[in-house]
């Protein structure tokens, strides 16, 4: 019993130095730098002064075709670029695995799918993925024009791959973007994300 | 025009989707599709009206799983929308019990292997025999390796309802889902939330095995981190990494406890110092279940019966009965009596709970945990036994009042019966009053108030039968010297009372304890005797000083330091806690209460360890125990000096030099370790 207890202890001492909180919303959001499908550096600190959402995705995952399919993910990325704000859409799929894409991939899926991103960016390494703890795709955050992270979580309300949920669900980006703009604090600032998992290196 | 365009992009693709994923003919009751087969099967080759069982089979690929009802980190629990004919309903779906599949960086609750999701499907009784019924169910899944693949289908089952039964082909996968069915019985338990765990703690012991914990909420626990589980002398806990989405909230948690092979149901209630302290009773049953609510209430009821056989509310009554028998009224008047009766018994329920709350905000929570609140209420029956046995003051002052207003019969003088009945009887009413304020000091405000409307339905009663059937009124029973009789038999209840909140305080406490409230009860009945002997001022004032010191006695053995902690422990305090770290020695101070599971937990797993007490053992360390069970100021002060408004709070100090507070939940090596440090901070100053 002793044993037991002890072991069960160290292994908590161990799991609890691992996770490491990356991310906090209402603090400043880490900086990071990723490559476009332009082959362009782009870091998150040549926006400065400007609102930034970052989507993670992957394009063969249902829950993100749930959104694109859909055409909600566009109308938010249409509607929220329009008004000056940065989409960032993140690939985090390592190579090999599923939704990783090359550059010229990336650009026809825009195209094919007459999205509109800020910019498409790649991690192969999964190092922002991970700094910004993201871990479904699609996987959400808003960045206000300080530098502060204000939202990060699910894209909605409703877990499920069936595109009909759209319409009864709250968006929680749209539903942020909007505090944020009235300069109210956000409802919800941090919401359990669904979807499928990302295929990080490891 | 774009949003038609939209809508109908979306209904085309809602079109392609479901052809394509629903490959099938109609009325199938299985689906083949990618790396899945699903299929709609029966218990009984027949349905019978009650209870069919039916369950939706998922079968996944070798390495594909499909999920528990709670996904965990990522994907969707299987969905079954019902579509029945009449006189058909579907219950919930019985989860099998999951296991926890991790998933790369993220951990997933489901099956790996096939599973049946059992589901009760109610017939009604009119349903004819020999009717053919399509049962259906519109199925959505998610079928995943490491990827995912969302499918849908609706399969349909056609069978006739008969009076001969026969177990179906698929028969033997229902025996085997009962199998990997948790408990029916759900049981309850506590949590807590520290910065970043959450703990459960079961008040029972679990055999050994692995345990898992499976929350129903996906926003609950870190599913990925892992679960503690630490079985002490009488519970079982649980210590898991909080999730990132958790939210407070102060509704029930429900999980699922797990070993593989065998399971159960969890509601877990939020632990504060109240609710921690009702469920926490060691002897007391104060977790009140719906049954005990309605035997308090009946009890309730039937001593606001007996209320009506007291000395001074009996004779009042009589000529009420009297006087009322030779008109006959209106419904509204004859309510008008009980009417009175309840707005007064609610007043001073109201009273009572407003009281509680008062005292709840000043900090003093009256609790059956608190020692000091049941010998309190050891005081206060004694003293009811003692006004029983005409032994304490309890005169009849009040009696005498509205004697006009009782002989009189409209609404508002029945009404007003009503009231004097409850205020003038009070005298004698104040055992029964007592007992339920008793059990309302401790119980929720809605049980407080049902006991006290009980007690008024059952007091208001025999006179508003009386006022229905007047001819009962030759049965009541006549005033007389019995009624003193049984006033004083009614006293020995109360001593039965006082014996058991002896025994409860006894539990609580210690012998001697015990030995100095029955003391301070000796004490109580001197001092009514005194006042009863005599009637001089000073007599009567030396009385209720013998009585308050009574009750004094108990209360000082209490409050005297307990005997029981180690020699080496000290108990919380400001000045020494300054003058040993000015002394440059090292101090751990750990602030804890008896109803916080976190601080039991750390106790029993870090500061029992015998590298703890080696540690200790150093002539320069010090352990400082600060108790915040009954909450008081100066530990309020040093809680909120590191931004804590709770316990536990650990900190070891080496000296004046610097301070470490400890996280939340400890290990015996990271105490040691913050006490090695320490000394060997304190070492190389000196």
């Amino acid at each position: 019993m002793k044993i037991k207890m002890w072991l069960a202890s160290v292994m908590l001492g161990c799991s609890s130095m691992l996770t490491n909180a990356a991310v906090d919303i209402d603090k400043q959001a880490p900086d990071f730098s990723l490559t476009n499908t332009q082959g362009e550096q782009v870091s998150l600190a040549d926006f400065k002064g400007k609102t930034v959402i970052l989507e993670w995705t992957n394009h063969l995952c249902p829950y993100v075709q749930k959104h694109y399919n859909s055409e909600n993910m566009q109308d938010l990325q249409k509607s929220y670029t329009d008004e000056d704000v940065v989409w960032l859409t993140i690939i985090s799929s390592a190579p090999g695995k599923q939704g990783h894409v090359s550059a010229a991939e990336a650009v026809k899926l825009t195209e094919d799918r007459n999205a509109s991103p800020s910019h498409v960016l790649f991690d192969e390494s999964g190092e922002v993925g991970k700094m910004y703890a993201a871990k479904t795709t699609p996987h959400m955050y808003i960045i206000d024009d300080s530098g502060m992270l204000r939202y990060a979580g699910a894209i909605d309300s409703i877990k499920s791959a069936n595109p009909a949920d759209i319409a009864k669900a709250d968006n929680y980006v749209k539903m942020g973007m909007t505090s944020l703009a009235s300069g109210e604090e956000l409802q919800y600032k941090k919401t359990a994300p669904y979807g499928c998992s990302i295929k990080y290196k490891s | 025009m774009i949003n038609h365009i939209k809508l109908s992009c979306l209904f085309l693709w809602l079109i392609c989707f479901h052809t394509v994923a629903e490959p099938t003919a109609r009325n199938t009751d299985q689906a083949t599709q990618p790396h899945i087969q699903v299929r709609l099967v029966s218990e009984f080759a027949q349905l019978k009206p009650g209870v069919n069982w039916f369950g939706i089979w998922l079968r996944p690929d070798p390495e594909w799983h499909t999920y528990w009802r709670n996904p965990g980190d990522s994907g969707e629990p299987p969905k079954i929308d019902w579509i029945l004919p009449e006189g058909v309903s579907a219950g919930e779906i019985q989860w099998p019990l999951p296991s926890k599949i991790p998933i790369a960086h993220l951990v997933n609750y489901g099956y790996e292997n096939h599973s049946l999701l059992m589901v009760p499907l109610t017939l009604s009784d009119e349903v004819k025999y020999g009717a053919t019924l399509d049962i259906s169910a519109d199925l959505s899944w998610l079928v995943c390796k490491e990827d995912c693949i969302p499918g849908w289908a609706t399969l349909t089952k056609t069978l006739k309802v008969a009076s001969d039964h026969q177990p179906s082909a698929q028969a033997g996968l229902f025996d085997e889902a009962r199998e990997q069915l948790p408990d029916e019985v759900v049981k309850s338990a506590r949590y807590e939330i520290t910065d970043n765990k959450v703990v459960l703690q079961l008040n029972e012991l679990l055999p050994d095995g692995d345990w898992l914990l499976f929350p129903f909420s996906s926003s609950i626990l870190n599913h990925a981190g892992a679960i503690q589980h630490i079985e002490t002398a009488q519970s079982s806990t649980f210590v898991g990494a909080k999730s990132d989405y958790f939210t407070p909230s102060q509704n029930s948690l429900r999980f699922l406890v797990s070993d593989g092979q065998t399971g159960f149901y969890v509601k877990a209630q939020m632990n504060n110092a109240v609710a921690g302290e009702v469920l926490q009773a060691k002897n007391v049953s104060a977790t009140f279940t719906y049954t005990t609510i309605l035997v308090s209430m009946a009890m309730a009821f039937i001593g606001g019966v007996i209320l009506n056989l007291m000395p001074c509310v009996l004779p009042i009554l009589s000529i009420k009965a009297l006087s009322m028998q030779r008109t006959s009224q209106s419904t509204a008047v004859k309510l008008a009596y009980a009417s009175g009766v309840l707005v007064s018994f609610s007043v001073f329920a109201l009273i009572i709970i407003a009281f509680k709350h008062s005292g709840s905000t000043l900090g003093w929570g009256f609790h059956m945990q608190s020692p000091v609140v049941v010998a309190a209420l050891a005081f206060l029956f004694t003293f009811i036994a003692a006004a029983l046995f005409d032994m304490a003051p309890a005169g009849n002052r009040l009696a005498g009042i509205g004697q006009g207003f009782i002989q009189q019969n409209g609404f508002t003088s029945q009404f007003a019966t009503g009231v004097l009945a409850v205020v003038v009887a009070s005298p004698c009413t104040a055992p029964f009053m007592a007992a339920a304020l008793g059990v309302a000091l401790v119980s929720s405000d809605m049980i407080t108030l049902a006991i006290f409307l009980s007690l008024g339905l059952g007091f208001a009663l025999p006179l508003s039968v009386l006022f229905w059937l007047p001819g009962l009124t030759r049965k009541i029973p006549k005033p007389g010297p019995w009624m003193s009789t049984f006033r004083q038999f009614l006293a020995f209840p109360m001593l039965a009372t006082v014996i058991w909140l002896l025994w409860v305080f006894g539990n609580q406490t210690s012998p001697m304890a015990m030995m100095a409230l029955l003391g301070g009860l000796l004490i109580l009945f001197f001092a009514l005797w005194l006042y009863r002997r005599t009637q001089r001022t000073f007599a009567h004032v030396a009385a209720l000083m013998f009585a308050v010191s009574g009750f004094l006695v108990p209360l000082f053995v209490l409050t005297s330091p307990s005997t029981d902690s180690q020699a080496t422990t000290l108990a919380f305090n400001k000045q020494q806690l300054a003058a040993l770290r000015q002394d440059n020695q090292v101090v751990i101070v750990n602030m804890t209460a008896d109803w916080c599971i976190t601080c039991k937990v750390n106790e029993q797993v870090a500061f029992t360890s015998s590298a703890f007490t080696q540690a200790l053992a150093q002539p320069q360390v010090h352990y400082m125990v600060g108790d915040w069970t009954n909450k008081n100021d100066e530990i309020l002060g040093y809680l909120n000096q590191y931004q804590r408004s709770g316990v536990p709070l650990y900190v070891v100090y080496a000296g004046e030099q610097s301070k470490e507070v400890l996280p939340q939940i400890l290990t015996p090596d990271l105490v040691v370790k913050a006490i090695t440090k320490a000394v060997n901070e304190v070492n190389d100053e000196n």
